[in-house]
């Protein structure tokens, strides 16, 4: 159950990532990739920040959370792949001197900010 | 308003990691981050593995993860070198031992008087993947009793560690397990990594183990 932990460091890198003209409480979306390989289940991860959110200054906060699929390139014969299954050969060659290149880390990609001219339309969640 | 921004999640966790990492290069200290299963054998392993470290003038110390328990540090009392017990409880009971609870342990440590440090993290494959803590060295304990398929779901514990033991190799005779399954499926998410096949209990593959310590170390 690391997405509690990662719950928080995402409100965490929010806060750190906001301009200083710009307030935590108009944050109305917040958008993260988490590599396949992490193993983070969006929904517990959604669920999690959602109870956490409550009681942080980003209350209208929603998240987007987009998996990423792991791919990787084979060392020996170049050939680049990505992967159904968590077998780290490459399907060319058969070699398991295989490099990641996506699929592995947690970022953040994006936040959304209600403006101040949307102020009298309320905060929707939906820019 | 769209704020466009790329940064990692866990740069807080990573920066406090390598702090450690900066403690411990400058000490010289070698530092083991073990995870497995709950059950797979971790403590066990260490109390044999240290006295054979201790036989070789190595000075080993121990940070003993837990959620809440002390149980393990105790089972280690008896091999007379530093245990400190790290509890994630106070720090809303994590399933992993995160580099700042490492941070608060390095407290109780004279790290001058030390070769190496384990840290036995909390038994879990999933989370304690995924965090960085300052190590030099990560090891996954697999036991015989836990099934072939295990690397294959949580392939990132075996593709980020350096040495898989595989425990427990005196009740492989007992079970309907097959050893070779099991290593062919650690090679398939990293084909980089040792194989150690140990027993605990009847010392079976604890020198090759010890030797890969000391060569590291």
């Amino acid at each position: 159950m690391h997405e509690l932990y990662i719950a928080q460091s995402i409100l965490k890198s929010v806060q750190k990532s906001l301009p200083e003209d710009v307030r935590a409480e108009d944050v109305t979306q917040v958008r993260v990739e988490c590599g396949q390989l992490d193993a983070v289940v969006p929904d517990s991860l959604i669920f999690l920040f959602d109870a956490i959110k409550a009681e942080s200054n980003m209350p209208q906060a929603e998240l987007l959370v987009e998996q990423i699929a792991v791919a990787c390139v084979c060392k020996d014969c170049s050939r680049e792949f990505e992967m159904e299954l968590p077998v780290f050969i490459c399907p060319d060659c058969q070699s398991g001197n295989v490099e990641l290149l996506r699929g592995r880390g947690i970022r953040l990609t994006g936040i959304t900010v209600n403006e101040p001219e949307d102020e009298n339309h309320g905060h929707t969640g939906h820019p | 308003m769209d704020i466009p921004v790329i940064r990692d999640v866990l740069e807080e966790s990573n920066a406090l990691a390598k702090e450690n990492r900066a403690r411990f290069d400058e000490h010289k200290l070698y530092v083991v981050n073990i995870m497995s299963s709950p059950g797979s054998g971790k403590t066990t392993l260490l109390s044999k593995t240290i006295p054979l470290l201790q036989q070789r003038g190595l000075r080993c110390a121990v940070i003993e993860g837990d959620i809440t328990s002390t149980i393990d540090s105790e089972r280690l009392q008896p091999l007379g070198i530093p245990v400190v017990q790290a509890n994630t409880e106070p720090f809303g009971g994590d399933c992993h031992v995160g580099a700042h609870l490492v941070q608060a342990a390095l407290k109780y440590l004279d790290l001058s008087a030390l070769d190496i440090l384990f840290i036995e993290n909390i038994g879990n494959l999933v989370c304690p993947a995924e965090f960085y803590l300052g190590e030099n060295r990560k090891v996954v304990v697999l036991s015989t009793t836990e099934g072939e398929d295990k690397p294959l779901k949580y392939p990132l514990m075996f593709r980020e560690c350096s040495v898989c033991l595989i425990s427990k190799m005196d009740l492989a005779p007992h079970l309907d397990i097959d050893v070779a399954q099991i290593t062919s499926n650690i090679r398939k998410t990293n084909a980089q990594i040792t194989v150690l096949p140990v027993s605990s209990k009847t010392g079976e593959g604890l020198d090759a183990w010890v030797e890969w310590l000391v060569k590291k170390s």
